[in-house]
């Protein structure tokens, strides 16, 4: 259903189009960026009504800014105040950056995990003895054998 | 009418069929130095004073040895280097064999260095970083054993930006590389010490690795060859994983023909990667037909495509005249030559940082100091894993993981990491289309030449928009080859350019013949750092 609306959209603009291309075509034929503030919009609410995830519905769908504590407690990275000041401008600025891959209409595009690789490439899941054992157990800090040790862990709320 | 640049917009080669690419050479094209000979390939001279016992292995590890050790203080390569005698002691193990007429393998007496990322049982890994600090991994990476079954002396682990997350080793938590060429700059990155000192001679060959290009990049700043393979050829087996999707290790050498030898030493399936491939390796060192067996259009035929978006604004005038005298080279040489559009080029560099940071925040989740690394005392496991994080990890790596948790998060996922994985879809189908019309694409190897230390530092979109010429390549896991191609006055410094050489899946073996033969025949430029001058 994306696809078609795209379709109406363009040729309400008078592009030529070809009703059967896809947006990759698109882009390879066009050679500029089919995309304007008027199909924005209608993107917007179309995805807006389509998804359960807590993007705002607000029409210029702003995702919400990083929360940088929030976000260290997450990663598990104890940041100083000074790095919290430090680097939340640099993440904002980064993170719209990233914003303008929202702009694009990327429907009936299918994500690609990685590059083309074959299938099934695994080996038998058969277990096997790992010839160096001791150099594993030297590279830990704290090792009380047969034990990692660690320290306890505070159950938060 | 184009005897000076001042706009690149007048160097659109938008009609390159018309107009003759002669008429778009300039006056600010370098001075080439005086005629010198091609680079040679460093393995089979190596092998060939073997063979006909000119030299023995031990004397080519001294004179290595020697001019590492005379311009390590300024260039600051390697962040460990090994021992003067286990590295002697290995040549004379070399040496014996050709004593007794025994087999030697195609790196025999080659000394290599390897990117401190890439683990070595015998050596410290620390991937650039403070949290890995004196580890030393319980077990070779896949590479680095096919380097030593081959016969390649490892030297020493090189610098690199931490984590491989820079273009500069400006990030390295330990020290900054200089470049061989202008020790006021840097030798690009993030495997900056892998170049610089193959630049310099310190090694004959190097490992790297490429996740948005840090093996071109240097390659092209540093003035040597850099070569990334196909996403899949080289096992990831031991390869400390910064983004899993884009990790590729790939070689650096100062003549195409070295970089050639080196994968294929390197390349194979392996049963512990589940990424790599199962293709067939061709004869890679069969490319390498010496300049006197040339015909006199030894490219014809040749389906060149010029990505036309590398050529735009933001890039330096003088890395497009570099470019524009490669490809009337090329022509020279029978290519045909032609422009190609990638509308969606440019969104290749956010998707790439999306998904380099989200899959870092993953990949990066083991450093806990626990298991290994360095461990901050806390008397509560998540205050433990959050010092030991905070003070082994530099900032540029917890601004990545930050911005990759951040990309991962409940709600953001489509926004971010689905989104990016789609434009990977689109940039994939972009190049597909283009090698089909094309045999290979090329472009510069990086929008300028090397960097003053300090430049970039506190500008993180400034940093990254030097990796717009490399990027797309890993979205799309294809090879590419780059292979200095001129040079550009700075200041009194002269500072080499690189030229990106692209092609289809699995096909390194027409890059590198294409590669070979440019090199081999392009006139008048030398690409030996002062540093090393008349010594080499």
């Amino acid at each position: 259903m994306g696809s078609r609306a795209f379709m109406v959209l363009l040729s309400h603009r008078g592009a030529y189009i070809n009703p059967s291309a896809n947006a990759a075509q698109l882009f390879l034929t066009f050679g500029q960026s089919p995309f304007s503030p008027v199909k924005k919009k209608c993107l917007v609410e179309r995805r807006n009504h389509r998804t359960s995830h807590n993007f705002s519905t607000a029409a210029n769908s702003s995702l919400e800014p990083p929360n940088l504590p929030r976000l260290a407690e997450t990663a598990r990275i104890s940041l100083t105040p000074d790095e919290v000041e430090e680097f939340a401008p640099k993440m904002k600025q980064v993170v719209d950056w990233f914003g303008q891959l929202q702009a694009i209409d990327l429907e009936s595009i299918e994500p690609a995990m990685r590059a083309d690789t074959e299938d099934d490439n695994s080996r038998d899941d058969l277990p096997q003895i790992f010839e160096n054992r001791e150099a594993i157990i030297k590279a830990m800090p704290s090792y009380e054998e047969p034990y990692i040790k660690v320290p306890k862990v505070l159950n938060k709320e | 009418m184009l005897s000076s640049i001042q706009s690149p917009r007048l160097l659109r080669l938008s009609t390159l069929h018309q107009i003759p690419l002669r008429c778009l050479q300039t006056s600010t094209t370098p001075v080439p130095t005086p005629s010198s000979p091609q680079p040679t390939s460093q393995i089979l001279k190596i092998r060939k004073s073997l063979l006909s016992r000119e030299t023995t292995a031990v004397e080519i590890a001294k004179t290595f040895l020697s001019r590492l050790r005379r311009t390590e203080p300024q260039l600051k390569s390697f962040l460990y280097v090994s021992p003067e005698d286990a590295v002697l002691k290995q040549a004379e193990e070399i040496d014996r064999k050709i004593r007794n007429n025994e087999e030697l393998g195609p790196l025999a007496g080659v000394l290599a260095g390897v990117k401190d990322n890439i683990c070595t049982s015998d050596m410290p890994s620390t991937a650039g970083s403070k949290i890995l600090e004196n580890y030393t991994p319980p077990y070779d990476a896949t590479a680095v054993k096919k380097l030593r079954e081959n016969g390649a002396i490892i030297v020493g682990k090189t610098n690199l930006d931490e984590f491989g997350m820079g273009s500069t080793t400006e990030a390295s938590g330990y020290q900054v590389t200089a470049n061989p060429w202008d020790l006021s700059r840097v030798p690009g990155g993030s495997s900056g010490g892998s170049a610089a000192a193959v630049s310099a001679q310190q090694c004959a060959v190097s490992l790297g690795t490429d996740t948005g290009g840090s093996v071109r990049q240097p390659a092209s700043f540093c003035g040597v060859v850099g070569l990334k393979p196909t996403y899949g050829r080289v096992s990831r087996y031991g390869l400390v994983a910064y983004a899993s999707s884009l990790d590729v290790i790939g070689c650096l050498g100062s003549s195409v023909a070295d970089t050639g030898i080196v994968l294929q030493a390197v390349s194979g399936h392996d049963k512990f990667d589940a990424t790599s491939s199962k293709q067939g390796i061709p004869n890679f060192a069969s490319q390498f037909i010496p300049k006197d067996y040339l015909d006199s259009k030894p490219l014809k035929g040749l389906r060149v495509g010029v990505i036309r978006e590398t050529l735009a604004d933001g890039v330096d005038p003088d890395v497009i005249s570099s470019l524009q005298h490669s490809v009337s080279h090329l022509e020279d040489l029978g290519c045909t030559i032609s422009e190609v559009s990638f509308p969606s080029f440019s969104l290749g560099l956010p998707a790439y940082y999306i998904l380099a940071s989200s899959e870092s925040s993953s990949n990066l989740a083991r450093y806990d100091g626990v298991r290994f690394g360095n461990q901050v005392f806390a008397d509560e496991l998540s205050s433990l894993y959050g010092d030991s994080r905070a003070e082994g990890f530099g900032s540029e790596v917890k601004l990545r993981i930050l911005m990759g948790t951040y990309a991962l998060s409940a709600g953001y996922y489509d926004a971010y990491y689905k989104r990016a994985q789609q434009v990977r879809t689109l940039v994939q189908k972009s190049f597909r289309a283009a090698l089909e019309e094309n045999d290979v694409l090329i472009s510069p190897a990086a929008p300028s030449v090397a960097y003053k230390i300090g430049e970039k530092k506190n500008d993180p979109l400034a940093m990254y928009a030097g990796d717009i010429m490399t990027v797309n390549v890993n979205l799309a896991g294809l090879p590419a080859l780059v292979l200095p191609c001129g040079f550009v006055e700075e200041g009194s410094s002269v500072l080499p350019v690189g030229l990106q050489m692209i092609g289809a899946a699995f096909d390194e073996e027409s890059l590198l013949k294409i590669g070979h033969i440019f090199e081999q025949t392009l006139q008048g430029y030398s690409f030996v750092p002062p540093l090393v001058g008349d010594d080499f």
